[in-house]
């Protein structure tokens, strides 16, 4: 356990939050809005979103790892937080191929922490993931390449309703030949699934998703499914957005009541 | 097995070798770097230099990309292996990374156009790309 830390309390934004930790080299949880930053020694080692699939979702649903590999690393690494250790060990997974996935996962989930930067919620200090350490980030990394990835977006299609409303393709609208991932993410748009659900439905991450799809409603070819569609954003309230897994929604905010009592 | 630091050292070792990165093209992040950045700084660099790689593996020309609709699996992507950039006194050689999960990532090595044997470190990037994600 590191010491009780209470100056992160005194700031409005996840960001500044994350940066006033970072500076007392705090080891722990902070939850924010759309997820939790875990953090060791002042430095982000991982982070989860409901909004992006996590490492097993990524490693698993694509094939890279077995469920039941991935499941017997989770079951035996779980409680020494040495999961990542034991896919590689185990042979399931290369160190690199690792490394690649969880940075991949970590940026995908700090980025909509961060993009609706309101006040963090709780700290926890002390707590460890239970994937345990594969790499570090530096909290000042995290928070500028999540502010790039957002303005990367805008530059693409500046419509954010975009990222979480359900989305159409435009009718009529004829893709000729069209890069394979944004191809593969068109098929996915329903007129009834978000950003989030396509990415989860092709396990990828949401903000390689994200590009995608602000790409293909720059060229006409997607956008906001009109009979679904809310209000847009207002500043005070983000929208609601559907997640397609109740129960991973469910087990979380179980799980965090749990750890709060 | 290498990691993405011991595989970057591993390019660093190659003779000429000024700097190398390992880039996300899509989102134009540097996963990790070691040695000198062109131009003083990794991350403009990775930015630009994810923008070039992108609009290369996505090029209906240069890459036999799929069509829509097509459901090529994550780690069959993208088509082009590597792409070279040279100057008067350098070579950029920036090699595509096949991963069996979600990835879009590139190695990145900076080579000196004197000192470095552009046909060998094209070779040698081949084998740490693989070795990085395969063992």
């Amino acid at each position: 356990m590191t010491r009780v830390t209470t100056t992160w309390t005194a700031h409005e934004t996840t960001a500044d939050a994350l940066g006033a930790l970072a500076r007392e080299g705090a080891t722990g949880a902070l939850s924010g809005e759309r997820g939790i930053v875990y953090l060791k020694a002042g430095r982000v080692v991982h982070v989860e979103s409901a909004f992006t699939p996590d490492l097993g979702a990524l490693l698993t649903r694509s094939g890279a790892v077995p469920p039941d590999g991935w499941w017997e690393a989770v079951d035996r690494g779980g409680t020494q937080h040495r999961v990542g250790h034991r896919l590689v060990d185990g042979g399931s997974l290369a160190a690199g191929a690792l490394e690649v996935c969880h940075l991949g996962a970590l940026f995908d989930a700090a980025y909509f922490v961060l993009a609706h930067d309101t006040r963090a919620q709780r700290f926890r200090p002390g707590a460890v993931h239970w994937l345990g350490a594969v790499r570090s980030v530096p909290v000042d990394v995290v928070v500028r390449e999540s502010g790039r990835r957002r303005a990367l977006l805008d530059r693409i299609w500046p419509d954010s309703a975009i990222d979480t409303l359900p989305l159409t393709r435009v009718p009529g609208a004829g893709a000729d030949v069209l890069p394979v991932r944004r191809g593969r993410t068109l098929t996915q748009v329903d007129g009834v699934r978000t950003a989030a659900e396509i990415a989860s439905a092709l396990a990828c991450r949401t903000y390689h998703t994200l590009v995608e799809l602000r790409r293909l409603a720059a060229d006409g070819l997607v956008r906001v499914a009109p009979a679904a569609a809310p209000p847009p954003r207002s500043g005070a309230e983000p929208p609601a957005v559907v997640w397609d897994d109740p129960d991973t929604a469910l087990l979380r905010r179980l799980r965090d009541a749990l750890e709060a009592l | 097995m290498p990691g993405i630091d011991e595989s970057l050292l591993e390019a660093m070792r190659l003779p000429g070798a000024r700097g190398a990165s390992l880039v996300d093209w899509i989102s134009g992040l540097a996963l990790g770097a070691v040695g000198d950045a062109p131009g003083g700084d990794w991350e403009a660099t990775a930015a630009e230099t994810a923008e070039l790689g992108r609009h290369v593996a996505e090029s209906g020309s240069l890459a036999a990309a799929g069509t829509a609709g097509d459901t090529l699996e994550p780690g069959k992507e993208p088509p082009v292996e590597d792409l070279i950039a040279t100057t008067g006194d350098a070579y950029h050689l920036l090699r595509f990374v096949s991963t069996p999960f979600d990835s879009t990532v590139f190695l990145h090595l900076w080579l000196d156009r004197n000192d470095g044997n552009l046909a060998l470190a094209r070779i040698r990037l081949a084998e740490m790309a693989d070795r990085l994600v395969l063992g």
